[in-house]
């Protein structure tokens, strides 16, 4: 997303949003000299206090509780670092961090193809365009462990049932009982669910591309393929870096498909971080999945700042 | 309109202010209310969520209601019970599942003595002790087990006389039977591996159960703590690994897609007469009645040894009543646990309900389909599932799921004893 060596794409537009940038910030400061309205203030206040009190301080008093034996109510002792030696130890949290990784890293790449497919057709002149953009969003209405549900029945009654009358072996069965296979399920109900979303970000970026650019590229001789890779991919990275960042955030917190579909089965075989955590509230062991709770909350932040300082400066949001 | 230009609009800002400050104060107020089971303060709150006896106590509780008019009484079916005890508000009285995770509850002193009550001396000694199987609060009678719900390998009669099939009462009969039935292509069991749970309630803790000291096991295994491991005298992967090899014995005698099916298929099967067995409870045969199904069905302990003297059925504290240290009505509670303990209530929900009476003259089951284990129960031939003494913080249901689905028993009975001793090193 970041090939920029190409004769097409214009190379003033990189300065010409850093001048744009520049401006935005003289803007801010001689703004910042002028007295600002309290109201503002208090506008913002509600908000910041419940979700003070709502997230930050539980937050903060969780991760003060993994550093005890607490089981979520009663007697608690400090244990120190007991909690967080015991993950290193436990082959159950080490999976399902591998296994949350490597999910979030391969939905999010299938996602956003599919994605931006999508909003490729979508976005030309096709008939029925509106009606077939309704059709491609619906399933973004449908709460994700109904999806789940449905998709189960689908996996382990319909799909084997057509597969054995087809005579195709390796359908007949289901996936979901296959340790090694039912993960390529959670991706594809994953994606399924959604694609809608992620498309409508493309979709957006894709109609602020203006109709000249790619004329004039005709002009120039650039097929298809080199217009698409060399003027439509530059002008949206910025939709694709916002997607990449927004979807791993929330394939790295993967619930309710999973639990709907596989519960973490089969075996262990698919059982993500949130599933630990969650378990540890009603298996009362809340102290230790607070200090996995921690670790987890460390390792989303480090990811989210790999990703921008990658991506930093080099995303467009448009022509 | 920019809010920030002199106020032309209706709303003055002095009106801004106000409208804000109000917004701020009710969010706080949001927060600090205090919500929970103790909504209604001049009320006795009856905690009970089993799902299918929540319109047998609502009635109940109609009836009590006539005959104490001083007492009023919520049923409340939702609140989370962790959650009510977290914030010092828990249920007045309870009337529910006992397990561990219930025990712990009453291991950190949460939950009233009962003994003075004259109720907690009607119970059978060999049913209250179910209690203790558990970890307690030293000297406190904090639980009186209401109903017992005893499972063993339910059969279809019809199938089983057609074919000229006895009952078997020891673990090469049992198999005989199963190939008997495979030859006359008939599904000996109904395997429901999809939801784990069915596998650690039915093949695992029957097999368990059938073949060693549960209680022992686990007293032994919680002693050792932190120390179970391949070299404790005690451990998983030593105790348990015959048992789940026997177990993985009848693997072959459930149908081709066990591995797909769920709870409910195994119900929808057996009241189709679409196999001979199914290792389930009577939670089952009361799913199976209410889709119609007009098959003759019963039940047998699961022989695992060649000794028909072994022969046991499993039992668990279905209900069981308790009123915690912190309620705010211990007195009416009391007065509703007693009115509870009345035959006139317990006897129906027994009846209805498929469970087994708690107490010394509670009447034995006639019910057809569970009666065959009033015998075991009355002889205290019983246990209690040996999954339900496992921490659920250690995802063992999964792992069972694994060792059924290929994995090797030895490795994973071996992360057993891992987490089992982690969970130790860190409590």
């Amino acid at each position: 997303m970041s090939t920029t060596t190409s004769t097409v794409a214009d190379p003033s537009t990189g300065s010409a949003d850093t001048t744009r940038k520049r401006g935005a910030r003289r803007d801010s400061r001689s703004r910042s000299t002028r007295r600002v309205d309290p109201v503002y203030y208090l506008f913002l206040f509600p908000a910041l206090a419940i979700f003070t009190l709502a997230i930050t301080l539980p937050a903060v008093l969780g991760f003060a509780y993994s550093f005890t034996n607490s089981i979520g109510f009663g007697d608690w002792e400090f244990i120190g670092l007991r909690n967080y030696v015991a993950m290193f130890r436990d082959q159950g949290i080490v999976s399902a961090y591998l296994f949350t990784l490597g999910f979030a890293l391969v939905t999010v790449v299938v996602v956003n193809v599919l994605a931006f497919i999508l909003a490729l057709g979508l976005t030309s002149r096709i008939r029925l365009q509106a009606a077939l953009r309704t059709v491609f969003v619906l399933p973004m209405v449908i709460s994700g462990i109904i999806i789940a549900f449905v998709f189960k029945f689908l996996f382990s009654t319909t799909l084997p049932s057509i597969g054995s009358a087809l005579g195709i072996e390796s359908l007949s069965s289901s996936i979901l009982a296959d340790e090694s296979l039912a993960w390529i399920a959670i991706v594809v109900v994953t994606a399924w669910s959604t694609i809608p979303s992620t498309m409508l970000i493309y979709i957006a970026g894709l109609v602020t591309i203006p109709d000249e650019v790619y004329e004039a590229a005709s002009i120039d001789g650039a097929g298809p393929a080199k217009r698409l890779w060399n003027i439509t991919l530059p002008l949206v990275s910025g939709f694709i870096v916002i997607n990449t960042i927004l979807g791993f955030k929330n394939y790295l917190n993967a619930y309710d498909i999973v639990v709907g579909l596989t519960d973490g089965g089969p075996g262990t075989a698919t059982r993500t971080v949130a599933m630990s955590i969650f378990k540890g509230f009603t298996g009362g062991d809340y102290g230790y999945q607070m200090a996995n709770a921690f670790v987890f909350f460390l390792i989303s932040i480090v990811i989210a700042v790999i990703q921008l300082s990658i991506t930093r400066g080099k995303a467009s949001f448009g022509a | 309109m920019s809010p920030s230009s002199p106020p032309r609009s209706p709303l003055s800002r002095r009106g801004l202010l106000a409208a804000g400050g109000l917004l701020a104060a009710a969010g706080l107020a949001g927060c600090g209310g205090n919500g929970g089971s103790g909504g209604s303060s001049g009320s006795v709150i009856f905690y009970q969520s089993k799902r299918e006896a929540i319109q047998y106590f609502d009635d109940l509780l109609g009836t009590f209601r006539k005959e104490h008019q001083d007492i009023s009484v919520v049923h409340d079916i939702a609140t989370n019970l962790s959650a009510s005890f977290v914030r010092k508000n828990p249920p007045d009285i309870a009337c529910q599942n006992y397990n561990l995770e219930m025990a712990r509850f009453m291991e950190r002193g949460a939950l009233s003595d009962l003994a003075d009550m004259p109720e907690a001396v009607l119970i059978r000694d060999d049913v209250q002790e179910l209690v203790n199987w558990y970890p307690g609060y030293e000297g406190r009678t904090s639980v009186i087990p209401f109903s017992v719900a005893g499972a063993a390998v339910i059969y279809n009669r019809r199938i089983f006389e057609e074919q000229h099939l006895e009952i078997p009462t020891t673990w090469d009969e049992f198999t005989e039977v199963c190939e008997k039935l495979q030859k006359a292509d008939i599904t000996p069991i109904y395997g429901t591996f999809g939801d784990p749970w069915t596998v650690s309630q039915g093949l695992f803790d029957y097999t368990i159960g059938g073949m060693m000291d549960v209680r022992g096991f686990f007293q032994r295994v919680n002693e050792l703590g932190e120390d179970v491991g391949p070299d404790s005298d005690t451990s998983f992967q030593k105790d348990m690994l015959k048992p789940i090899e026997r177990m993985l014995v009848l693997k072959k005698y459930h149908q081709d897609d066990a591995a797909s099916r769920f709870y409910g298929d195994g119900n929808t099967a057996m009241g189709n007469g679409e196999a001979a067995m199914l290792l389930q409870g009577p939670w089952a045969l009361a799913e199976i009645e209410k889709a119609g199904s007009t098959e003759d069905l019963s039940c047998f302990p699961l022989p695992v040894t060649d000794d028909p003297a072994d022969l046991k059925i499993r039992v668990n504290i279905d209900l069981s009543l308790w009123i915690p240290e912190g309620a705010d009505r211990k007195d009416e509670a009391r007065e509703l646990l007693s009115f509870l303990m009345t035959p006139e209530v317990m006897d129906p929900y027994n009846k209805a309900l498929l469970a087994m009476g708690t107490t010394k003259d509670a009447p034995p089951a006639k019910d057809p389909r569970i009666a065959p284990m009033q015998k075991y129960y009355d002889d205290a031939a019983f246990y209690q599932g040996a999954s339900q003494f496992i921490p659920t913080t250690i995802p063992f249901t999964n792992y069972l799921q694994s060792i059924l689905f290929g994995a090797d028993p030895k490795t994973i009975l071996a992360k057993v004893d891992n987490d089992f001793a982690s969970l130790a090193y860190r409590s």
